[in-house]
């Protein structure tokens, strides 16, 4: 079925994506509650910023990564001094998972927050809930379906990233190909039927993370009185 | 003692109140549109950008001049919205429990004089609106609060659910002892409960003091509903099983016959509850009539409420006066003119004891 | 392909008028400047229309492969070449071996590296190749380091890059100590130097194929290949680098 190394490229593709959708989360769900509530100026230019991943060419936003990283960049310079090393390394697939992934979960969490009553979030004020306690108590229980969805959402484009992340971290055997470059690199060296079986493999992978999230949420959802 | 000096901006205009309130139950009166709510809010503290001062008791809320702003969370305020706003993710308990910050005791005597066992395992999706109210009520006592904010607790409620929370807020105001800030158009409920009104109008307060004294202003008149608007206190004197009655004593002494509730023990607190509709005036004494209750009053006032006509009735020994309400043809036809003796009549089955 | 198609038949359409011809070539990489250079003087002359794709040999055959409207492929490699042939595409009498190459070992041009022998090439972290399983840069630079039995030692250290040009930019963006490369891809950047040349003998027998593809027969193709086989495209071949093979 699968060759040993292929496993590999499957695990590591799960540890990798799963990361990201880690690191992601709280950044996320921060992103998301500060525009469903804030109604200031610069609202929309912040918007349309976190939304760029998800329309520009998945290459651009490698080149930009590449970019912020490189030497003569403040970060890649900052990084360097410390001889952390980042390109072409599995922390590069991380970080380019993470920027792909981040909009889709802000989307969804966002639109779930603002679904939230908000009167029901000062009420919880009046009861003696500090802000952060009225996040954690009412309003992330009223939306974890929205932050659910919207998390496994991050993790199936994750899986499945590969434009900024070859560019940023490269197709390295063992350290960064992930399923989607090993499909591609099993296409270029000329072995397409390993790659068709690694593509059904991503596809397994994907359909088995949203139909997870279908029993959980349905699951979860059902009220007592259902 | 309540102090409120505050400047409230809302959407085109502000909210400007100032009033100084006792610490027992005023009722916050006013057309729609003239504030309540939004004065609510502020005292709450869900208005950030409220100026001014607020201080309850020895307790100060807002500040501005020394740059004081207490959030809400501290303030420790019993805020009730009109439509309750339980959380619907929580069972009754839950929401009764949420800010009671494990001060089981406070919970459960909150459930208690709500009356809520029965109700706690469910979600606020499965009880009524009268339940949901009394929900809302305890979750909010079970915070110890300072002070009590309901707003129109009552409005959303049919008659017959109107009449059964009632008693509670009763309770709640004579067992808890925290003042209570009371939204209500009705003008039945201010005087079943309250002992001050604020009147508010167009964002500005109109008049504030005594229920009684400012019964006659339009504003006030203006809004009251049909439905109750005769409640009054007494106690279970005595049942006659086969007389098919109880007897109640009305504070002042006064007696009514109430249909038989023998269910309740003697010396029971009720409140009676008669309808001003259900109130029939004679310009003469009253002889051979069925009704069981009749009494002699003073015509205190006439006021146009809708398309009928509130007659303020004053009874000897009543603390308030009863309200009747008849056709302006009555009005005309027995001559009826303010300051004149009247007699009242009340079937026993006009009265609903609450 | 529809490109192609159409100018054929704008050429059939046209007996006689010499209305311009396009021809596609798809060449490998390293071939990029030179052919361009060769490609324009040949539109000049003839007024026919070059259209030119490069990318790494192997990617080129896949496409050729799936139907991808070439005139003209000139690969890196044997190998690639022998791809399109078994799939009927090319004749193996019109191939023609044309160039060859040398490979190079390339350093940031500020680095201090000093790589006197290939073994000297353990002491580098990060070297760039061009994919080593089956673009023909890469294929060579693994032959050649098997060949001194250094392969099993560096390939950990190795990062595979789409084609030779991108390894070539990994040394140049600092993201690699070094990269094997063409001599001629080499020449062409500021940005790195030389530290290496492998030697041509003993070292990879680099050979460059260039063949017409069957399904295309226009005459400006062929002219195209004389050219490319030709003396004015010899000088510019060989001003880049390449070594030219004595003609068949």
């Amino acid at each position: 079925m699968l060759t040993r190394d292929e496993v590999e490229v499957v695990l590591f593709t799960l540890e990798v994506a799963a990361l990201a959708t880690l690191l992601i989360f709280p950044l996320g769900l921060a992103a998301a509650l500060a525009l469903a509530r804030y109604r200031g100026p610069g609202k929309g230019a912040l918007e349309t910023i976190l939304s760029l991943p998800l329309i520009l060419p998945p290459t651009a936003v490698g080149l930009v990564l590449l970019e912020a990283l490189s030497r003569h960049s403040p970060l890649g310079a900052w990084l360097a001094a410390r001889g952390i090393e980042m390109v072409f390394t599995w922390k590069a697939v991380v970080l380019a998972m993470s920027v792909m992934s981040f909009p889709l979960l802000v989307r969804s969490a966002r639109t779930a927050f603002e679904e939230v009553d908000p009167r029901l979030v000062g009420l919880a004020r009046t009861l003696g809930c500090r802000p952060a306690a009225a996040f954690f108590r009412v309003t992330l229980p009223l939306a974890w379906r929205g932050v659910l969805a919207g998390t496994v959402l991050a993790f199936a484009r994750a899986l499945g990233e590969f434009g900024a992340t070859v560019m940023v971290a490269g197709n390295i055997p063992g350290r960064t190909r992930t399923l989607a470059l090993a499909i591609f690199h099993d296409n270029q060296v000329g072995r397409d039927d390993r790659a068709a079986v690694l593509a059904a493999v991503t596809a397994a992978l994907a359909f088995a993370a949203l139909w997870t999230t279908e029993l959980l949420s349905r699951r979860l959802g059902r009220r007592p009185e259902e | 003692m309540i102090e409120i000096r505050v400047d409230v901006p809302l959407v085109g205009s502000e909210l400007h109140v100032e009033a100084d309130l006792p610490p027992a139950v005023t009722a916050v009166m006013g057309p729609s549109g003239a504030g309540k709510t939004s004065l609510l809010e502020a005292i709450a503290g869900l208005r950030r950008r409220a100026r001014g001062r607020i201080a309850c008791g020895d307790a100060v809320f807002l500040d501005t001049e020394r740059g004081v702003r207490v959030a809400p969370e501290q303030r420790r305020v019993g805020y009730v919205p009109q439509d309750a706003g339980l959380f619907p993710h929580l069972t009754a308990l839950g929401n009764v429990r949420f800010g009671a910050r494990g001060d089981e005791g406070r919970v459960e005597t909150a459930i208690e004089t709500l009356n809520l066992r029965p109700l706690l395992p469910r979600h606020p999706a499965s009880l009524s609106g009268g339940e949901k109210q009394r929900v809302a009520l305890a979750r909010a006592l079970a915070t110890s609060p300072r002070i009590l904010l309901l707003d129109e607790p009552l409005a959303a409620l049919d008659v017959e659910l109107k009449e059964r929370v009632l008693p509670y807020l009763v309770r709640i105001r004579d067992e808890w002892k925290v003042p209570i800030l009371y939204v209500t158009h009705n003008v039945g409920e201010a005087l079943a409960l309250a002992g001050h009104v604020l009147l508010l109008r167009d964002r500005r307060v109109e008049s504030q003091g005594r229920p009684l004294d400012l019964l006659s202003s339009p504003g006030l008149s203006v809004e009251a509903e049909a439905g109750i608007e005769n409640l009054l206190p007494g106690r279970i004197l005595g049942h006659d099983a086969a007389g098919g009655v109880s007897r109640v004593e009305l504070e002042g002494g006064i007696p009514l016959s109430v249909p038989l509730a023998a269910t309740r023990p003697v010396g029971t607190a009720v409140v009676a509850a008669i309808r001003a509709e259900d109130v029939l005036v004679s310009s003469a004494p009253v002889k051979g009539l069925s009704a069981r209750n009749v009494y002699e009053a003073r015509l205190e006032g006439l006021e146009r409420t809708g398309v009928d006509v509130t007659l303020r009735c004053a009874l000897a020994a009543a603390p308030s006066p009863w309200l009747a309400r008849v056709t302006p043809a009555a009005v005309q036809s027995l001559g009826l003119k303010a300051g004149q003796p009247v007699w009242l009549a009340v079937k026993s089955h006009s009265v609903r004891l609450l | 392909m529809r490109a192609s198609l159409f100018a054929i038949l704008a050429l059939l359409s046209a007996v006689g008028t010499g209305s311009p011809e396009e021809v596609t070539v798809f060449a490998a990489a390293s071939l990029a400047d030179a052919v361009e250079e060769i490609g324009r003087a040949y539109e000049k002359d003839s007024g026919n229309k070059v259209v030119l794709n490069v990318g790494a040999s192997n990617d080129l055959a896949r496409q050729i492969l799936a139907g991808a409207g070439a005139d003209l492929f000139f690969s890196a490699d044997r190998a690639q070449m022998d791809v399109v042939e078994k799939a009927g595409l090319v004749r193996g009498s019109d191939r023609i071996e044309l160039l060859s190459n040398v490979l190079v070992v390339v350093v940031p041009a500020a680095a201090p590296t000093r790589v006197g022998s290939p073994a000297d090439l353990a002491l580098l972290r990060r070297i760039a190749l061009a994919d080593p399983e089956a673009v023909p840069a890469g294929v060579y630079a693994r032959g050649y380091l098997e060949s001194v039995g250094l392969w099993s030692a560096l390939k950990d250290r190795v990062i595979p890059t789409l084609n030779v040009r991108a390894a070539l930019a990994a040394v140049e963006s600092g993201n690699a100590d070094a990269a094997l490369v063409y001599r001629t891809d080499a020449a062409l950047s500021r940005r790195v130097r030389v530290a290496f040349t492998v030697p041509a003998e003993g070292g990879p027998g680099i050979v460059y194929v260039l063949a017409p593809l069957v399904i295309s027969r226009k005459p400006a193709a062929l002219a195209l290949v004389r050219r490319l086989a030709g003396p004015e495209a010899r000088t510019v071949f060989e001003r880049y680098g390449f070594r030219v093979l004595a003609p068949r």
